[in-house]
């Protein structure tokens, strides 16, 4: 088992509210949670998971409230710097993994250190992260020689190798069978063990929610959050 | 049919540009059909005006009574041509059709304000009527005073020893005043020569002309507006009309021409008729000698001074029988037959034993020539057969001809050729008695038309007395200045004549005796010493054939003899003039197929927008797809359903396409009109419009497009439903699972075989063809092509190769241990086998000797089309191989960067990107082949000027003498002595370059002069086939294959002056100033066209500082002959200004189209950005910038249109390599502006595409999840 890293990362949402016309989807929501802390954000369908994560993503903008990141509040950035805090900050896993298909797996998992310089050996890196995912035979294959699992496999790594303080994961095991769907989600939570990020995950499976130390369940535009170890501080 | 238009008003947007796509492309394909309507209905219309009712035609090289030809309605003419000068301005018009006509000539067309040439203008000179056109080059008004110089009508030939050659007497000057000017429209426009530019005609009072050029009653041409054709039959030939006269007599007739020399054709024909109707003949042969006299001895001839009889008739007859031999006998005691017959045996014997001072100066010359011969210098050179050699060897040759010319005088041993027989008053003038040596000079004309005098020694054997056939001067024809004189000193023969050696006792006899012989010699010798081209007998006397009067055996030769006679032996023509003039103008190029195929890319470029833009339709109806498939509808239901809007919408905007085609054509018609107008010469062409290029335009793009949109239709429904349902589209190709191991391997092995193939019958054919030689390059290339494919698999540039291949023939493991088992692989199976294969077989089939296969492998393969495209495909394959194989590549990269993921994203869609590459290599090369042979810079040719004239031209130009004959004056002459000067003869006939648009059927020939034949590729003129009528010739290799349609390798038949055909077997020339003929040797020229004479076509080599002084000396001096001096290097660019004119339009037109195709790529690349939004949200997601997306976006699709490029640049110049052999000069400039300009377009539509397509936010394609 690999070492945990010593980060300390916070993130912390006062009253987010967000509007879609008439349809008010999310209502003062306000949490803050720490490095280390993996998070399950359930609810009903149309409930606003997606939209909240989006939100935390900064790929939305809130109609109302403030979303502070490590004290910086993304939405106050100008684009450029945006997208620069999204590249070092955020990692993204998708329902559907969304790898690149004419890139082979070393070269999806390279993607993100492209839209900014990297200091560091990100090959090297990569390399390290496959060999973590399990996929060092797979390196030079293309995302449609690979079986679902493995296409996952690569969409984590390829959220982690800027080393993002925030995993973010849309129902990374929505496509899966429940045995693919169980080894990803022990990946995932091997990675979040050891990168010591805030793990948040969307899902409809409460099995997999169970796992997490918080369950922030949205219904009606309001969020309640349950804590199994630490109690994040929730408005 | 009610949800189609539902669907259509809903996707209106799309399904406006489908059905403008296949407008445009219909209107172009219909409107560039319409263009060649156009050319051919042009064409058609100039040959209906310019011909009006005229129908057939009758056409001699000679004059000839009218009334022979029996047939009613037949309106007579003399067509000449000539130059006209305006009297006042000097100005000057050559190459003018002369028409001497009656006013009945011009109803032929049926015009409102017919022309009068009878209108009587109170003046003294004859009037004329000229067309605008001459007009415009004269620049004169009605009533104005011009010169026509006309070519003056001779019976004899100009050649001929008794033929005039002075300009004076070979141009008719004439001055008259132009009483009208006509449009160049209708009669205007008359000629019967098919050809788009505008004539310049004169029409002449055809009996003020007849009389000017002393032929009353008589013409060259008649026409008819019957629809009946003409034919021989309609031909009544007279003895009178053939140019012969039969003199009667009481115990016979003579037969002889007005020419001097009857044709050999007919005098051929008429020894055959007596012969077959036992008629007897004396066939005769009568010259001029300059002097006849006794020589004893060659020393006695140089020292001392000997009695010489001037200017006598001699006359060759047979000896052997009749009444000259009975003559003979009687005149001849026994013992001068005695002492002639001893005296001929030592005359043979000396001969043949070469003595005497005659032989001795011949021997010193032969012994001359046969040192050069073995001369070093010439021995080195023969060896390599130079053109140094063959001018060395033609000199000798000459010299060995100017040797034997001499030697057929004196060096004949056989007893025919040695008697002479003088009459009573000669022999007593020279004081000589039989067995004598008697010496004859006479005038001959050599190869330069200059007369020479030769000599010719005879024995004594008879004198007879003036009686008899002796005394008979029926027997010699008229000589022309000669024959009417009084005196002997009044002649004016066309040779020199010197006046002071005439005699009174010369004057006494001819007073007495006129032109009665005072030699005679025997008809072999005088055949030896005489014969031309013109013929070898000037009468033939005929008596009464047994059991006839004279009267019924002339009666009966006559009848005999015309009825062999076909006319076109003797010079006529039937013409079907209308028929072959609507034949010729379909044009010897098919402007529709033409501007079908420079209209390629609008086409093409058409139907890949309509592929695109209806595909981009459909990835926006995925969900409809998956929708209907989900409520039960068959695949096959709904591509048939997606089909038949496709076709629906592609046949609306064909049918609005047929609107665009008459746009199309008049915008063409424009072009060709104004921007390429050399291209057709003159701006003649209207708009001509047939229903069937329409249809075929309509049918034609809808079969094309609906090729296109049953392509994008078929790849409908691949996907899953439910991924088309959750918004995936069927065009998402790297989803596809990669080809299968076994599939993979079989592409392979099949590459390697074919390319081992094609390598061993390379080595096969070089083998044969070259030897080992060619069989050794052939395996370097190999060796040096399969190390450069091991290279590139052990390189790492190249290594993504081996991944390509890797899991495919092995596993999925790529290591350096599989490129080496790869490049084994490849060596050993697939070239091994290839190569042996190709190799053996290739041997075997070349080793069938005689088999056609040989020739035909070897005429594919050296045929510059296969091997133009051989190249051009080769080079464009293998580059779309190797772009393919990157595409596949999985090569695990050390290190990521935004080049390589930019260029990677081209292979999102490998078909797209495939296609792009594949359509811009494509168009590039053909864009770069055509574009290369454009000529920007000025021709250069070895000569200076071309120079044309409308009258023959008797004399040399090279030769003090010929100027002054010519009318040089000192300081021209020596001026032109600088130059060196080509004279051809011509056999007028039509242009067969590419600035004739009718169809060529009779070229014009020229006849090469000897001079130049030693040179390449001349001297393949020289080359004697030793089979009758078959000769070789040359001509210009585009004037054959795209204006006469022959192929080069086959004879090319022409028709002699005869009638008969001759087979031309031709070299061809490359992109020479012989565009417009076929060119003979001057020999083989005067052989077939005898009666053809003098020079007007010429070749002038001119040091540069002179040549603005040369160009106004000849055509000052020669104005009267209408010699027009053009530079060569700009009549060579007005040929290439058509072919750079065709360049251009194609350029233009491709150009246009590539245009267009970059736009359709630019659509191809805007509905890939759209597929693509979810991989691009995802790349912004991960912190990418709009700006560096446009970045990897804009790379990637100006990476696809550079690869591209480049792939069709290597090609296209690759594959002109391959077809020439050479880069022609390299026109950087038209061809980079082209090629950047289509480069820039392309670059900016795509930018378009991509700013426009990212313009939208793709962040939110995520969150619609």
């Amino acid at each position: 088992m690999q070492e945990s890293v010593n980060r300390t990362h916070q993130l912390k949402t006062s009253n987010l509210s967000k509007d879609f016309g008439d349809v008010e989807v999310l209502r003062n929501i306000s949490f803050s949670f720490d490095a280390g802390s993996s998070v399950a954000i359930t609810g009903p369908s149309g409930s606003g998971k997606s939209t909240l994560l989006h939100i935390i993503g900064t790929i939305e903008e809130p109609t109302k409230g403030r979303i502070e990141i490590n004290g910086t509040d993304p939405f106050q950035l100008s684009e450029p710097e945006l997208a620069r805090y999204r590249n070092s900050v955020i990692g993204f896993v998708f329902q559907d993994h969304h790898l690149l298909p004419q890139y082979s797996v070393l070269e999806n998992v390279l993607i993100p250190t492209l839209a900014f310089k990297q200091k560091h050996d990100v090959t090297t890196m990569a390399h390290d992260l496959l060999k973590r995912v399990g996929l060092t035979h797979r390196i030079s294959h293309r995302p449609a020689e690979l079986s679902g699992g493995e296409r996952q496999r690569v969409a984590i790594a390829r959220a982690l190798i800027n080393r993002p303080s925030i995993l973010l994961c849309d129902e990374p095991t929505g496509n899966l069978d429940s045995t693919t769907a169980g080894n990803i989600a022990d990946l995932l939570f091997e990675m979040h063990r050891v990168e010591n990020n805030i793990l948040i995950v969307v899902t409809h499976n409460l099995e997999l929610a169970s796992r997490f130390q918080n369950n922030l369940r949205l219904a009606d535009g309001v969020c309640s959050v349950a804590t199994k170890n630490k109690n994040p501080t929730v408005g | 049919m009610r949800a189609f238009w539902r669907t259509a008003k809903h996707y209106w947007r799309i399904h406006l540009i489908v059905a403008l796509c296949t407008a445009i492309a219909t209107g172009v394909l219909s409107g560039a059909l319409i263009v060649g309507d156009s050319m051919r209905g042009s064409l058609r219309s100039i040959t209906l005006e310019r011909l009006g009712s005229i129908q057939y035609g009758v056409i001699a090289d000679h004059f000839f009574q009218p009334e022979i030809v029996t047939r009613q309605n037949m309106v007579q003419a003399i067509m000449l041509n000539g130059t006209v000068v305006a009297a006042e301005t000097d100005s000057r018009a050559s190459k003018v059709n002369i028409y001497g006509v009656n006013n009945a000539f011009f109803d032929f067309w049926d015009v409102k304000v017919v022309p009068d040439l009878t209108k009587l203008t109170n003046q003294p000179f004859a009037e004329i009527i000229i067309n605008e056109a001459l007009q415009k080059e004269l620049n004169v008004k009605v009533g104005d005073a011009v010169l026509l110089n006309l070519p003056q009508a001779t019976e004899i030939h100009s050649e001929f020893l008794l033929g005039t050659r002075d300009t004076n007497d070979v141009i008719q000057r004439l001055r008259v005043i132009v009483n009208d000017i006509i449009p160049t429209a209708n009669a205007g426009r008359f000629s019967i020569q098919p050809h788009q530019s505008l004539p310049l005609n004169v029409y002449i009072s055809l009996p003020i002309l007849q009389k000017a050029i002393g032929q009353t009653d008589k013409v060259n041409a008649l026409f008819t507006a019957d629809t009946e054709p003409l034919s021989s039959n309609t031909l009544e030939l007279t003895i009178e009309g053939l140019g012969l006269n039969i003199v009667s007599n009481e115990n016979h007739f003579d037969l002889q021409s007005q020419q001097y020399l009857i044709e050999p054709t007919l005098s051929e024909i008429a020894l055959k008729v007596t012969s077959e109707n036992n008629i007897p003949i004396l066939p005769t042969f009568t010259y001029l000698a300059n002097s006849i006299s006794h020589v004893d001895s060659p020393q006695e001839e140089s020292t001392r001074k000997l009695v010489q009889v001037p200017y006598s008739t001699i006359l060759a007859l047979p000896f052997e029988s009749g009444e000259f031999s009975e003559l003979i006998t009687r005149s001849t005691t026994e013992v001068e037959k005695h002492l002639y017959l001893q005296v001929q045996q030592q005359e043979i014997k000396r001969r043949e034993s070469r003595e005497g001072e005659e032989f001795k100066k011949i021997g010193q010359e032969l012994q001359r020539i046969s040192n050069e011969k073995a001369d070093r210098q010439y021995v080195e050179s023969r060896k390599t057969n130079t053109p140094e050699f063959r001018k060395k060897k033609a000199e000798m040759d000459n010299a060995l001809a100017e040797v034997n010319r001499k030697l057929k005088g004196f060096s004949s041993t056989n007893t025919q050729h040695l008697p002479i027989v003088l009459n009573k008053w000669t022999a007593d003038d020279l004081g000589v008695k039989v067995g004598d040596k008697i010496k004859i000079t006479y005038f001959s004309v050599n190869a330069e038309e200059e007369y020479i005098t030769e000599a010719a020694y005879f024995i004594l054997k008879a004198v007879v007395p003036i009686e008899g056939i002796a005394a008979d001067t029926d027997l010699i024809p008229s000589f022309p200045g000669i024959h009417d004189t009084t005196n002997l000193s009044d002649w004016d023969p066309p040779f020199p004549f010197e006046y002071s050696k005439v005699r009174s006792k010369d004057e006494t006899y001819w007073d007495e005796y006129k032109s009665t012989p005072k030699a005679f010699i025997t008809l072999d010798m005088g055949k030896r010493l005489w014969k031309n081209r013109f013929g070898d007998l000037t009468s033939l006397r005929m008596g009464a054939a047994p059991g006839m009067d004279i009267d019924a055996t002339q009666s009966l030769f006559e009848t005999e003899f015309l009825k062999r006679i076909e006319p076109e032996q003797i010079g006529f023509q039937f013409l079907s003039l209308q028929e072959e003039g609507l034949k010729a103008s379909t044009g010897s190029t098919d402007f529709g197929m033409l501007f079908s195929s420079l209209s390629i890319f609008i086409i093409l470029a058409a139907a890949t927008l309509v592929s695109a833009i209806f595909a981009i339709g459909a990835t926006q109806r995925s969900r409809e797809i998956g929708i209907l498939q989900a409520v039960g509808f068959k695949l096959a239901q709904i591509r048939r359903r997606f089909l038949f809007e496709g076709i629906l919408i592609a046949t609306i905007g064909s049918l609005f396409g047929c609107l665009l085609a008459m746009g199309y054509a008049q915008l063409m018609i424009y072009g060709l009109k104004t921007w390429w107008l050399p291209a057709i010469g003159t701006p003649f062409i209207n708009l001509h419009i047939s229903g069937w290029s329409v249809l075929i335009g309509i049918l034609v793009t809808l079969f094309v497009v609906t090729f296109f949109i049953r392509q994008v239709v078929k790849r409908l429904g691949k996907a899953p439903t439910a991924a088309l349902l959750a918004g995936e589209t069927d065009f998402d190709e790297v989803s596809r699972k990669p080809k299968s191991e076994s599939a993979n391997s079989s592409i392979n092995r099949t590459t390697n075989l074919i390319l081992g193939f094609v390598f061993g019958m390379l080595a096969g054919y070089y083998l044969i063809s070259e030897g080992w030689f060619g069989f050794l390059f052939v395996l370097i290339f190999n060796a040096i092509v399969i190390a450069s494919v091991f290279l590139i698999y052990r390189s790492k540039f190249g290594s993504f190769l081996t991944d390509r291949l890797g899991p495919s023939v092995f596993s999925h493991q790529s290591n350096t241990d599989n490129r080496f088992k790869i490049v084994w692989w490849v060596l050993t199976l697939g070239l091994g086998i290839g190569t042996a294969l190709g190799f053996f077989g290739t041997i075997l089939i070349f080793s069938m000797d005689g088999s056609h296969i040989y020739e035909t492998i070897e005429g594919v393969v050296q045929h510059p089309i296969f091997r133009l495209l051989g190249s051009a495909l080769g080079i464009l394959g293998t580059g779309w191989l190797i772009f393919d194989r990157w595409l596949g590549s999985q090569r695990v990269p050390k290190r990521l960067n935004h080049i390589r993921f930019g260029l990677k994203n081209a292979a999102w869609q490998p078909m797209n990107s495939q296609s792009s590459v594949i359509i811009m290599s494509f168009a590039c090369c053909i864009i770069v082949a055509v574009g290369i042979n454009r000529h920007d810079a000025m021709p250069e040719t070895e000569y200076a000027f071309v120079a044309e004239s409308s009258l023959p031209i008797h004399h040399s130009l090279n030769t003090p003498d010929g100027r002054l004959e010519l009318g040089f004056d000192e300081e021209g002459s020596q001026l032109l002595a600088k130059s060196e000067i080509y004279s051809f003869r011509v056999l007028p006939g039509e242009d067969v370059s590419c600035l004739n648009l009718y169809k060529p059927e009779k070229p014009q020939i020229l006849g090469a002069p000897n001079s130049m034949l030693y040179d390449d590729p001349w001297h393949y003129l020289q080359q004697d086939f030793k089979q009758e009528r078959r000769i070789h010739a040359i001509g210009d290799a585009k004037s054959l294959q795209w204006i006469l349609h022959h192929d080069p390798k086959v004879d090319f038949p022409i028709q002699d002056e005869f009638g008969n055909t001759i087979s031309l077997r031709l070299e061809t020339v490359e992109n020479s100033i012989f565009q417009s003929q076929i060119i003979i040797s001057e020999t083989d020229f005067k052989t077939y066209y005898p009666s053809q004479s003098g020079y007007q076509y010429f070749l002038i080599k001119t040091p540069p500082e002179l040549q603005a002084d040369t160009q106004h000396t000849l055509e000052k001096a020669l104005e009267e002959y209408g010699l027009d001096v053009t530079s060569a290097s700009e009549r060579l660019a007005s040929f290439r200004a058509v072919e750079n004119t065709y360049i251009s339009t194609f350029q233009s037109l491709g150009g246009l189209g590539v245009l267009l195709g970059t736009f359709g790529l630019a659509m191809v690349l805007f509905r890939n950005i759209i597929e693509r939004r979810r991989e691009l949200a995802t790349l912004r997601a991960y912190g990418f910038r709009r700006k560096l997306l446009f970045n990897m976006l804009f790379l990637e699709s100006g990476f696809l249109l550079a690869v591209g490029m480049l792939i069709g640049i290597v090609a296209g110049i690759v594959a002109i390599l391959g077809s020439q052999g050479h880069l022609p000069p390299f026109p950087w400039l038209s061809l980079s502006i082209t090629l950047l300009l289509i480069f820039g377009f392309g670059i900016i539509a795509n930018s378009i595409a991509v700013v426009v397509a990212l313009r939208s936010p793709l962040l939110s394609t995520l969150k619609s999840e």
